[in-house]
């Protein structure tokens, strides 16, 4: 279960608006390489992972997303909280202000609503694994084109930290990767999936 | 598992691999949360994202009371990350002792860290109303500002 607790994994404090940089951000929070997919797509692979403590990196790190997703819409929600109509009107934010006003709700950077199409559970593994790792690097990407067009401090620093994240979850999932190819026959890590066919892959 | 008595090549053909960390030297907590890892050796930069200096902090607040609950919130902070980061470690290294003896450190300290901020303050988790000296005569779940504001507290 999860259980609240009343504050950031990294603190959020933004003084100025700005519904521009705001407009962009929030593709973390709903887009295609957001950190709802990510919590969304290891906290539903981890119920058939085969190897029982790759099944928790993917809790823990499933968790740490939420934490991440939580200060994602904390930045939108100061970027715009003190919007005023004149803001409103400037391009870039008045057709999200049509459908939301200042509420938060999850979509990409152009648009697009979030998705579950957006991420995968694929009952392997092996698959599963490699999308994790694409994920936390299309993550990165995604956090350095943003630390590219910002340079209000109070915004750069959450997002350098959320960036240094993608790239320890890379380095952990790739070492769930080696503990879980240490189960599958070396000679052939594809003779099976050890996540449907329950034939000889030594399960830890 | 040795494959390479089975296999001419030392590497598998058709799959990818990522070397296990070794254990490295943390940085202090404070550092390690700006830089987004405990770990020196996991601190693979970005041209564009520059040293910070500590935002955790804020100058537009006056008054002790103020001052000590942002020094403990600051404090929390950086030694809850520390777990959360040493949780994904110890996850793939568990049997790492240096690990693991600061793993255990710093839950102590968290501990007491809630514990203290909940009986000077307000609580940040409800096991922390019950652990230090909290007024049970109000239900105090509520109190305190929503982390989302940036209340600098």
């Amino acid at each position: 279960m999860f259980v609240y607790e009343k504050r950031l994994q990294f603190p959020v404090k933004i003084k100025n608006t700005n519904p521009d940089i705001a407009r962009l951000i929030m593709s973390q929070y709903g887009g295609p390489d957001g950190e709802l997919s990510a919590s969304m797509r290891y906290l539903s692979q981890r119920y058939t992972m085969p190897v029982k403590k790759v099944g928790g990196l993917l809790t823990d790190i499933g968790t740490e997303e939420l934490n991440h997703m939580e200060i994602i819409c904390a930045m939108v929600y100061q970027l715009t909280r003190d919007l005023s109509e004149a803001d409103v009107k400037k391009a870039g934010f008045d057709a999200y202000y049509i459908d939301h006003t200042k509420g938060i709700w999850p979509q990409a950077a152009a648009g697009i609503p979030f998705t579950s199409l957006e991420f995968q559970s694929k009952g392997d593994a092996i698959t599963d694994l490699f999308e994790n790792l694409a994920a936390e690097q299309k993550a990165r990407t995604v956090y350095e084109n943003l630390l590219r067009v910002i340079d209000d401090p109070d915004v750069v620093a959450p997002l350098k930290f959320l960036r240094a994240r993608e790239i320890v979850h890379f380095q952990r999932f790739g070492e769930a990767l080696e503990m879980t190819k240490d189960t599958l026959d070396s000679k052939n890590f594809y003779h099976f999936n050890s996540e449907f066919d329950r034939m000889k892959g030594k399960i830890l | 598992m040795d494959s390479s008595s089975l296999c001419p090549c030392s590497e598998h053909l058709a799959m990818a691999t990522v070397p296990k960390q070794e254990w490295c030297e943390p940085y202090d907590l404070i550092t390690a949360l700006e830089e987004g890892t405990i770990f020196p050796c996991l601190n693979l930069t970005f041209y564009k994202a520059p040293a910070n200096k500590c935002h955790c902090k804020t100058h537009s607040m006056s008054g002790d009371v103020q001052k000590n609950r942002e020094e403990m919130m600051s404090r929390l902070t950086a030694v809850s990350f520390a777990i959360n980061d040493l949780t994904l470690y110890l996850d793939t290294h568990p049997d790492c002792p240096k690990g693991r003896e600061l793993f255990y450190q710093l839950l102590e300290e968290r501990l007491s860290l809630l514990t203290a901020f909940s009986s000077e303050f307000y609580p940040l988790t409800q096991t922390s109303m019950i652990t230090g000296n909290y007024d049970r005569m109000k239900y105090g779940w509520t109190e305190g500002p929503m982390p989302w504001e940036g209340a600098c507290i």
